[in-house]
């Protein structure tokens, strides 16, 4: 047990140094992608005037088109590339701290941890077999 | 200026806004980028709801990474509630699909507005006694479930000039809170933060900016459960979500830095006004007045 009544209490410095840091990378990255993405949009000058943000410019809706859209540098796959890394950033910091936990030796968090991230991939899968 | 960069700018200013107003009160950016993409842009209630997915998780993962570092987020608490919204934000999405928009625009305003009771409560008691605010929190009892799983905390403030230590109790109420706070989420598309952080606060005892710094920790992951299921059934539009990533990533780094000086009765009082506003204008629109 930890010290009450420090600064030490609650959960240890390091496993709070390694999630601050990967939500800044999964934050960083995913802006540079959205960035880039409206680089190409603009490129390609696929902005007209009548046309409304909300419009039917096509846009992938799996990852596998999404994919393909990205290497032939479709603007509307690139953005979703970056929107991607947003929605996985939470995802990552989950699957980060079970290792940092599990390097703390904090048993009953690797297992709280491992929880969070089986509910969240239960839920991508249950999402595909809804539709 | 051509429709398209005009709605982008004025999405991208919106959601600056959001983000920050988010960071500061726990409660992620969907409660204001909603209304105005539904509201005044006329964007579909869905696609707005897939923007305002994404615009929570921003909010949440850039703040977070600041709240976290600081102390003022407890990522032991949000771990261990996050099982529960997570199962809400699941079982909500699901359900989400089934639904007619008005509807949902009622159940978003009634959520909201349950959430403003106990608020408006401590507000009043606060502004009584101004020293109540924090005592709350460091004189509780821990309960078992609080002690077992190590779930106190502290943080330096600097507003006050001191270091806060708190203890929970009523976790196990906290937690079913959280499930329906997740429900909530998953179904409307909104981090319902709201409910977050009156589990916090309001139940569990927690200090109401640690209470709002891990609210916004915990919204991500929640949102993040749900977004799948908006992102393959084309609910998130890249163009429209774009703007909002943008806008509500550097509106919630703002505010993540400006939450640790402010006083903790000034933030309840925001979340207390910003909330009651945005349910009444979302209730007027699901009852159909003023369409």
């Amino acid at each position: 047990m930890k010290a009450r009544g420090s600064r030490d209490a609650g959960p240890s410095r390091a496993v709070e140094v390694v999630v601050s840091l990967v939500l800044r990378i999964g934050v960083v990255l995913s802006a540079t992608i959205i960035c880039l993405g409206l680089a190409l949009l603009v490129a390609r000058g696929i902005i007209s005037n009548e046309i409304r943000i909300d419009a039917a410019i096509p846009y992938p809706r799996d990852l596998g088109a999404l994919l393909s859209g990205v290497f032939s540098l479709d603007p509307a796959s690139v953005i979703s590339l970056g929107l991607v890394v947003l929605i996985a950033t939470p995802f990552a910091r989950v699957a980060v701290s079970i290792v940092a936990f599990a390097i703390e030796r904090d048993w009953r968090y690797v297992v709280v941890t491992a929880l969070v991230l089986t509910i969240l991939i239960a839920g991508i899968i249950m999402g595909k077999a809804v539709d | 200026m051509p429709t398209f960069v005009c709605q982008f700018a004025q999405l991208l200013a919106a959601s600056f806004v959001a983000g920050a107003a988010g960071s500061l009160l726990g409660l992620g950016g969907g409660i204001i980028v909603v209304p105005v993409m539904t509201l005044f842009l006329h964007i579909d209630f869905r696609t707005a709801a897939g923007a305002s997915i994404i615009a929570v998780i921003a909010t949440s993962s850039g703040s977070a990474a600041a709240y976290v570092r600081d102390r003022l987020a407890n990522i032991k608490v949000g771990m261990l509630l996050e099982i529960l919204t997570a199962l809400g934000a699941v079982s909500g999405a699901l359900l989400a699909g089934r639904l007619a928009g008005p509807l949902l625009f009622v159940v978003f305003s009634l959520v909201l507005m349950y959430s403003l009771v106990p608020t408006g409560r401590k507000i009043v008691s606060e502004l009584r006694g101004r020293t109540a605010a924090h005592k709350a929190g460091d004189a509780v009892a821990q309960d078992r479930l609080a002690l077992a799983m190590g779930l106190e905390g502290a943080y330096f403030d600097p507003s006050l000039g001191r270091v806060i230590e708190y203890r929970l109790r009523r976790v196990p109420l906290g937690a079913a809170i959280m499930y329906v706070a997740g429900l909530a989420s998953g179904m409307l598309g909104i981090g319902s933060g709201a409910f977050k952080v009156l589990a916090m606060d309001s139940v569990m005892g927690m200090p109401i900016k640690s209470s709002t710094a891990t609210s916004n920790f915990m919204i991500g992951v929640t949102a993040a459960a749900s977004a799948g299921i908006y992102f393959s059934r084309g609910d998130i539009d890249p163009f429209v979500a774009a703007p909002v990533a943008l806008g509500v990533l550097a509106g919630s780094l703002f505010g993540a830095r400006i939450l640790p000086r402010i006083a903790g009765v000034g933030i309840r009082i925001a979340f207390f006004v910003v909330i009651a506003a945005i349910a009444a204008q979302m209730l007027l629109h699901g009852l159909g007045v003023g369409r």
